[in-house]
């Protein structure tokens, strides 16, 4: 590999890759702004200036390739004083309001001020201010805030495929905006909030509810299509907050959709059931869990039932079940299901030039391999059916099934004259292995603890194993 | 270790001393200031600078908090729980301020993190309660002192 020097270090490089990148491996910090790995390279912000010898002027790192013995200095007086004057002239216009911002704790004009910036201000002039329109139900604007790193155009323009954003007016007027206000369209508008450096564009669904410092974050992996995102669960004394994406560049590389992103929330649900519940004269009631289970058996035994699995399931519970099913509901067929219209690994293709598949589960491709059948209609004359599901896979249509059972993650409305629910845990709060579809084999922790009275799959049919059918059905 | 004392003359006059203690205590009783005082009627004087009975400033009316979260950052007791939310008049402020005074140690990191001059140490110091209290918003907002 061809080498360079920075600060005095001599660091290999692959060819084609700019200043910013090549610092960032031999552990040099270049302060960047408008420079985003994934997107196109404008040069504008002037924060990652760089000495680099033989060059008359002082360069910027990101619009810099590096070459062969390229000798560049990032801490010399020249690059330290250009620092501090970008910082001066973004702060002349941004106003002093962290207290109230949402992404003060992680924001990269706030680090890079407090690093390169000077703590005195010199401007006494009014700072600008805008009317903010209403962006749509995902991004909260402040336009106040905006350093004009035109990160966010960009993104729209390149990645979400889909020109919204556009930079109206000129110079200390320049405005961020959506083309003639109208709210966004994209699905991927989280995004905006991610690459934004400052905080003009926050997530309305984060907005006022944790300082960046409190939250605790958890690698997982998105459960909400096949392609399996690599992302962030933050959290605090067991309440998950968000989601953000994670790098992966060979699955999502730096994005995510919004329904992925925003999926995590029906694990704090108020709806979610986290009792085990019996039905008693028409009404679910919460129970004992040897009483629910008891109940669960007698509704299936004996009648011509069926089992579906949901493909949000991980590996190692689809594989408890292949070996429970054949022994403890001996000849009841199973199925799996997960997205209406979506049987089989075959129909499983893109729903976007982006990241989204059809497949809404994460699941599919390894519960297909561990060998379970696709459900396309319930069987004519089945009166009982017993659902194993984690919280994403929906529910099919079973009307004409009188006899239901469920186990795993279900809201109380989706269940309300089931016979039986008995309550698992959702992804975030369990180990387990997912497939996407190119058959790539993920692991995700445990981040949350699952509420205090549901059960792991494998201890529910663990109990299921040794508890008697009762006499009494309802 | 055996320990042999002089009993000589001076040695027999020690009521000499015996009489000079005595005359230093009188002394102080009837001539020197008293160190107590009579509590309730009478006050002491305390420092600006103490620390008592916590309160939010409010400027006409609207708090200074901003729910900017650094006061709960920064306390060492972990007394002070604040929920955000956002109103009319208002971009950010503390749906919630709670502070649990059991817990509250009154070191006054919160008075000196906090960037919006909202959360103060007052000068009142008769605090005693007969049951478990936590100061909320609504009695936080009184404004009971003028630091």
């Amino acid at each position: 590999m061809p080498k360079c020097i920075i600060d005095g270090k001599e660091v290999e490089f692959i060819p084609g890759e700019n200043v910013v990148e090549a610092a960032k491996r031999a552990g040099v910090e270049v302060p960047v702004f408008c420079y985003h790995p994934g997107l196109t390279v404008v040069a504008q912000c002037r924060m990652c200036a760089v000495e680099i010898e033989k060059m008359p002027k002082i360069q910027t790192g990101c619009s810099t390739k590096v070459t062969e013995g390229m000798v560049i200095k990032t801490q010399t007086e020249n690059v330290k004083k250009a620092r501090s004057s970008v910082m001066e002239f973004l702060l002349v216009n941004h106003p002093l309001d962290c207290p109230i911002c949402d992404k003060s704790g992680e924001c990269d004009l706030q680090d890079n001020s407090f690093k390169f910036g000077s703590p005195y201000m010199r401007s006494t002039e009014e700072r600008r201010a805008y009317v903010d329109l209403d962006m749509g139900p995902v991004i909260q604007k402040n336009m106040n805030r905006c350093i004009h790193c035109t990160r966010c155009i960009r993104f729209g323009d390149e990645i979400a495929g889909i020109h919204e954003m556009v930079a109206l007016k000129r110079g200390n007027n320049t405005e961020i905006s959506t083309i003639d206000g109208k709210p966004l369209e994209t699905d991927y508008a989280g995004c905006y909030a991610d690459v934004c450096p400052t905080g003009s564009l926050t997530l309305k669904d984060f907005r006022f509810n944790k300082r960046a410092w409190f939250l605790k974050k958890t690698a997982t992996i998105c459960e909400g299509c096949s392609r399996g995102c690599n992302m962030e669960l933050h959290h605090e004394n067991n309440v998950a907050h968000r989601c953000i994406p994670r790098v992966n560049m060979d699955i999502n590389k730096y994005w995510m959709c919004d329904e992925g992103r925003f999926n995590y929330q029906y694990i704090k649900d108020e709806l979610r059931i986290s009792q085990p519940r019996v039905l008693n004269g028409g009404e679910q009631q919460s129970a004992e869990w040897a009483i629910a289970i008891s109940r669960a058996r007698a509704a299936l035994a004996g009648k011509k039932a069926v089992v579906l699995v949901g493909t949000d399931l991980t590996n190692e519970e689809g594989k408890i079940l292949l070996e429970f099913l054949p022994k403890y509901l001996k000849g009841t067929p199973v199925f799996h299901f997960g997205t209406p219209g979506v049987t089989a690994v075959a129909d499983d293709a893109p729903a976007d030039r982006i990241l989204k598949r059809k497949s809404k589960t994460a699941n599919l491709h390894g519960i297909e391999k561990l060998g379970f059948k696709g459900l396309s209609v319930i069987p004519s004359g089945t009166e009982a059916v017993l659902v194993i599901r984690a919280g994403r896979a929906q529910i099919p249509d079973l009307t004409g099934v009188k006899n239901r059972v469920g186990i795993g993650v279900f809201d109380q409305s989706q269940t309300e004259d089931w016979l039986v629910v008995l309550p698992g845990q959702a992804f975030a709060e369990k180990n387990g292995t997912i497939v996407n579809y190119e058959g790539k084999e993920q692991k995700y922790k445990k981040a949350l603890n699952p509420p205090e009275n549901s059960k792991p799959l494998s201890e529910t049919l663990m109990l299921w194993m040794n508890s008697q059918i009762s006499g009494g059905v309802s | 270790m055996l320990v042999t004392r002089k009993t000589g003359f001076l040695q027999k006059g020690y009521m000499i001393e015996v009489f000079k203690g005595l005359f230093i205590t009188m002394k102080h009783f009837f001539f020197s200031k008293k160190v107590t005082i009579q509590f309730p009627e009478e006050r002491r004087e305390y420092s600006n600078r103490f620390r008592g009975l916590h309160y939010i400033k409010a400027v006409n009316g609207v708090e200074n908090c901003t729910a900017c979260m650094l006061c709960p950052t920064v306390c060492p007791a972990e007394c002070i729980h604040i929920v955000a939310g956002e109103r009319d008049d208002k971009e950010k402020y503390p749906v919630k301020f709670e502070i649990d005074v059991l817990r509250c140690c009154f070191c006054g990191m919160c008075e000196e993190a906090c960037p919006k001059d909202a959360i103060k140490l007052s000068n009142i110091y008769e605090m005693s309660i007969r049951e478990r209290r936590v100061y909320d918003k609504d009695f936080l907002v009184e404004q009971r002192g003028s630091k």
